[in-house]
């Protein structure tokens, strides 16, 4: 009887986060506003596709931050990372020929797509003929040049492809090609610099989101700082495609974050390279002790961090329209705090893409129910900061150790406050 | 079980009967204690008088940290009562202790490392001027006159990371005693000193008690426990065994009241293998360079050379800071560009550089501080033993769960590992089994040389005689090993050679029978012999 207590109590305490949500959806249901034919706004299929479109961007950058996170790092240049794959998008979207943007991003394609296969090749080549109890061989030389050779052919190809389409503008995948490629090559920098250099993750990834945002706004020069991004007239008519909804509820960018979710989720779960990440936040000295390449592990995590987070910044493009060198000011923090309500530890180590996901529609329903009690947006700031107080108190389980000393605390006065205050007069 | 312990306790070294109705300066009532599911403590009993120094002793898990760590004011929660000078008190923080006047020296020192030594002293109890600013000369002031009586003469603004771990360890009692404690609780306090160290520490320990603090010192060791204890105390499975004095109880029957189960007396053991038969590891002037050379010490590490043969065991020998540790960080890969000299296994020249190649040629190493480098502390048996090999279990870089477990399994069966299930986070496991599921990390990776630094530290009896067991086998089966041990029992017990380090040097290649701890000291000491051999390498330099 009591066990069964204890189990049901202990498996309500590992699906708090969950409560949390559903307390946090009912309240939204009771607390929406009707409409004039009676219904509820907040459960209205629009609404809540709304929402899912809200959360988008911040959750695919979240995605990024816990794999992060999970090394012990932080990453906070996402945000002008998404700032930079914002500009980007929308120059290589309306301007035709060598533009800043242009010039800027196909090289870094190509080299990227040469450093990514000829990493790749060789990784995936020894992987396949694992699976018995050999001891790890390194890739022969060959298999390296195989590797070098597929990197300058598909580097080659989509350095190509990409100069083709200069004189007409960029269609919708070669954005979605080029501007995350800019991302991970300025992520894996940010990896090599904190890996390479044994420096805090803190201060690379700080001085980094300032350096970005420069380039972000030198990208788009003087003269306009925003570029407005009609699909149809100033740019191609099939990036309209990042604003249609599927199935009539689920909008694409939406379909961009539960599928960063379930990819990264299951490489975090299930993979070595998922294995080795918690692995380093635990103990990196362990870690690479067991022969763990720390280095690289941590080089691709950032890398990834910053492949997404540019990602967004398309994303926030086609949502809005236009491409602003401050889109995504302010994203890291958002970011963090979506992760950290989900229960994964900033000291690395402890923590799941469930609950970031949790984390992610925890907070994108929390700014869909204050819009639509329309509240004051600065008390939304309080609101929200409050918010990820508590949730974190409470992941953290210190509200529970507080009840306890407090009761036994109050159990104590009754027996033996004043014996106690004579022994210590005695002492004095 | 109270019955044992409220026999009256024969003090032989202290006269305590000019001042029979003197209270216990601690006693501990009926303690129980529970972390969860598993109770650590059950109804002990401990009494603890002024002037006394009272060995603790039990198995790691028997409840000794946890029943001291109740008297510091570290854990809130328990039942039973706590008198102090007669008086009963609720200790319920730190706090509370140091005002009770007890006080707790922890194994892992809790300084300041970048504050100096009288600010460390001072910490939260600051000798203040006007109010608001540290009066740091009163406070450097006191601190020595503190620390003139622990025989610590010194600079006193240096931040005391500078001062070596002895040092600490004298800082660490001066504040103790800052704050008039009356009771020091002192938790496994020589595991990181060398011998002159502890010497030291043993004299001001001694001084202290004659005058008249108390003394509660935790210790496995039982050549420190016969040396310095009035009493002891021991405890198994949580239960209070027995408090004898400690002049006249012999080793023997310590051992079985702490384990609870005759074991042979382990260092009886002898063992049949001297023959080398093929050299495994073969190490050729290996040198490392010093952060900051003197002329005495040039490098860290210098002309090292050995072979250690298939089923050999070559111990490393000398005082802390001798380069053992250093010797095999260099095998291992750790200092890549910063050492030299040639390496070979089974014959054939390598190149190790980091952990990475120094596994792929067949090496593995068992840290010395299984907390810091070996385990993953949140992540559990299975997960912490598939690390090095986790590419074999991979199947186009997804995790095959069900060999990972299988694996985890048979390393649990193998090394009789005690746990719950595959997946306990090994944080949570005694300190013999963390040390075993580090053993089981190594093995995985099929060495064919393994590298041991201390790997029996912080243990209890019971385990420790399963790892020597253990690498006994696994010299058996053919490995090399090397092992790095500050404990001469131990490093005589399994070494069939042993080489003598002094600073950086080697002094002395000792066959089994040429093993005596006089030996190995002479050699190891500064000032001492040296061999013919490493005498001309040492004067051509």
């Amino acid at each position: 009887m009591n066990r069964a207590a204890g189990s049901v109590g202990g498996f309500l305490l590992k699906t708090k986060l969950f409560w949390g949500l559903a307390v946090l959806y009912g309240a939204g249901i009771i607390l929406s506003p009707v409409n004039r034919r009676g219904e509820n706004i907040f459960l209205d299929p629009g609404n809540q596709s709304d929402v899912l479109r809200q959360v988008a961007n911040n959750g695919i950058i979240a995605v990024g931050m816990t794999l992060v996170i999970l090394t012990g790092g932080i990453d906070l240049s996402v945000g002008s990372m998404m700032s930079l794959g914002c500009m980007l998008c929308a120059m290589l979207l309306t301007l035709p020929g060598w533009t800043t943007a242009s010039t800027s991003s196909i090289p870094i394609l190509g080299v990227v797509a040469v450093l990514l296969c000829s990493y790749l090749v060789p990784l995936v080549a020894t992987n396949v003929r694992r699976g018995s109890a050999k001891p790890v061989e390194q890739a022969t030389s060959r298999i390296r040049l195989i590797g070098l050779v597929v990197g300058l052919v598909v580097g080659a190809l989509l350095v190509w492809w990409m100069t083709t389409q200069l004189p007409s503008k960029f269609g919708v995948l070669g954005v979605l090609i080029t501007v995350p490629a800019v991302g991970l090559a300025l992520g894996a920098f940010n990896g090599l610099v904190i890996a390479k250099g044994k420096l805090q993750p803190f201060i690379v990834t700080l001085a980094m989101m300032v350096a970005i945002v420069g380039l972000a706004r030198l990208l788009g020069g003087e003269t306009a700082a925003v570029y407005p991004v009609y699909t149809g007239s100033n740019a191609t008519e099939n990036f309209e495609m990042l604003r249609t909804l599927v199935l009539h509820v689920i909008p694409v960018p939406g379909i961009f974050f539960l599928v960063a979710i379930l990819i990264f989720g299951f490489v975090l779960k299930y993979s070595a390279f998922g294995r080795y990440i918690y692995a380093i936040g635990g103990n990196e000295h362990a870690a690479r002790l067991a022969g763990i390449q720390v280095d690289q592990i941590k080089v691709a995590v950032y890398a990834i961090s910053g492949m997404l987070a540019s990602l967004a910044g398309v994303l926030y493009t086609s949502q809005y329209r236009q491409g602003k060198p401050d889109a995504g000011a302010g994203g890291e923090l958002d970011a963090i705090a979506a992760v950290v309500i989900g229960g994964t530890n900033l000291m690395g180590g402890k923590g799941t893409m469930t609950g970031t996901f949790v984390g992610v529609l925890i907070f994108g329903f929390l700014t869909n129910i204050l819009l639509l009690k329309n509240i004051n947006s600065n008390i939304q700031f309080v609101l929200k900061g409050a918010i990820i107080l508590a949730a974190v108190l409470l992941q953290e389980g210190q509200v529970g150790l507080w009840w306890k000393r407090f009761r036994a605390r109050t159990k104590k006065v009754s027996t033996g406050e004043s014996r106690r205050d004579e022994v210590l007069q005695d002492h004095r | 079980m109270s019955g044992s312990s409220s026999l009256p306790i024969p003090m032989s070294s202290l006269d305590l009967a000019s001042q029979p109705t003197q209270p216990f300066a601690l006693e501990m009532r009926q303690i129980s204690k529970s972390f969860g599911p598993t109770q650590v403590l059950r109804d002990v009993d401990f009494q603890l008088r002024a002037g006394e120094v009272h060995a603790v002793m039990g198995e790691n898990g028997a409840g000794k940290s946890t029943l001291m760590k109740i008297a510091a004011g570290l854990i809130e929660e328990f039942d039973g009562q706590i008198l102090v000078r007669g008086h009963p008190v609720h200790l319920t923080s730190p706090r509370d202790a140091t005002r009770a006047g007890i006080a707790m020296i922890h194994q892992e020192l809790s300084l300041v490392p970048e504050l100096g030594v009288d600010e460390n002293i001072f910490l939260g109890q600051e000798k203040l001027q006007s109010l608001f600013f540290v009066d740091r000369k009163s406070q450097v002031k006191a601190a020595e006159e503190v620390l003139k009586t622990l025989d610590f003469h010194g600079p006193l603004q240096l931040p005391v990371s500078k001062l070596r771990v002895g040092e600490q360890q004298l800082v660490e009692i001066a504040k103790a005693l800052v704050s008039k404690a009356r009771i020091l609780i002192m938790d496994e306090a020589t595991s990181a000193l060398s011998i002159n160290e502890t010497e030291r520490l043993f004299y001001v320990i001694r001084r202290l008690a004659a005058e008249g603090v108390a003394i509660v010192y935790i210790s496995h060791r039982m050549e420190e426990v016969s040396a310095l204890a009035h009493t002891v105390t021991v405890l198994r499975d949580g239960r209070h065994i027995g408090t004898v004095p400690a002049k006249g109880a012999n080793r023997k029957d310590l051992i079985r009241m702490m384990v609870g189960r005759e074991i042979q007396e382990m260092l009886a053991q002898d063992k049949s293998m001297t023959t080398t038969a093929k050299p495994m590891l073969e190490v050729r002037n290996l040198s490392l360079e010093h952060p900051t050379p003197t002329p005495s010490r040039p490098r860290l590490v210098q002309d090292i050379s050995f072979t250690v043969g298939a089923g050999e065991v070559f111990g490393l020998g000398g005082l802390l800071g001798a380069g053992r540790t250093e010797i095999i960080q260099v095998l291992y890969g750790l200092h890549p560009g910063t050492s030299e000299g040639e390496i070979f296994v089974e014959g054939e020249p390598v190149q190790i550089l980091s952990p990475l190649q120094a596994k792929a040629h067949g090496l593995a190493l068992v840290t010395e501080d299984r907390k810091r480098d070996g385990l993953v502390l949140g992540a559990g048996i299975d997960r912490n033993i598939s690390l090095p090999v986790m590419r074999t279990l991979t199947q186009l870089g997804i995790v095959l769960p069900g060999r990972e477990k299988a694996l985890a399994r048979s390393m649990i069966e193998k090394l009789n590992i005690h746990a719950r299930d595959s997946g306990q986070p090994t944080g949570s496991l005694s300190g013999g089994n963390q040390q075993k599921v580090v053993v089981a990390k190594c093995l995985v990776t099929k060495p064919k040389v393994f590298l041991l630094d201390e790997p029996t530290r912080g243990i209890d009896v019971g385990a420790k005689a399963e790892i020597y067991r253990l690498i006994r086998d696994l010299a058996d089966q053919g490995l090399a090993m090397v092992l790095v041990s500050s404990e001469l029992p131990e490093l005589m017990l399994l070494s069939d050679r042993i080489m003598v380090l002094r600073e950086g040097r080697p002094t002395a290649l000792l066959d089994r029978a040429e093993f005596s701890q006089e030996t190995i000291l002479e050699y190891a000491s500064p000032g001492g012999a040296v061999q013919p051999e490493f005498l001309t390498l040492e004067a051509a330099l």
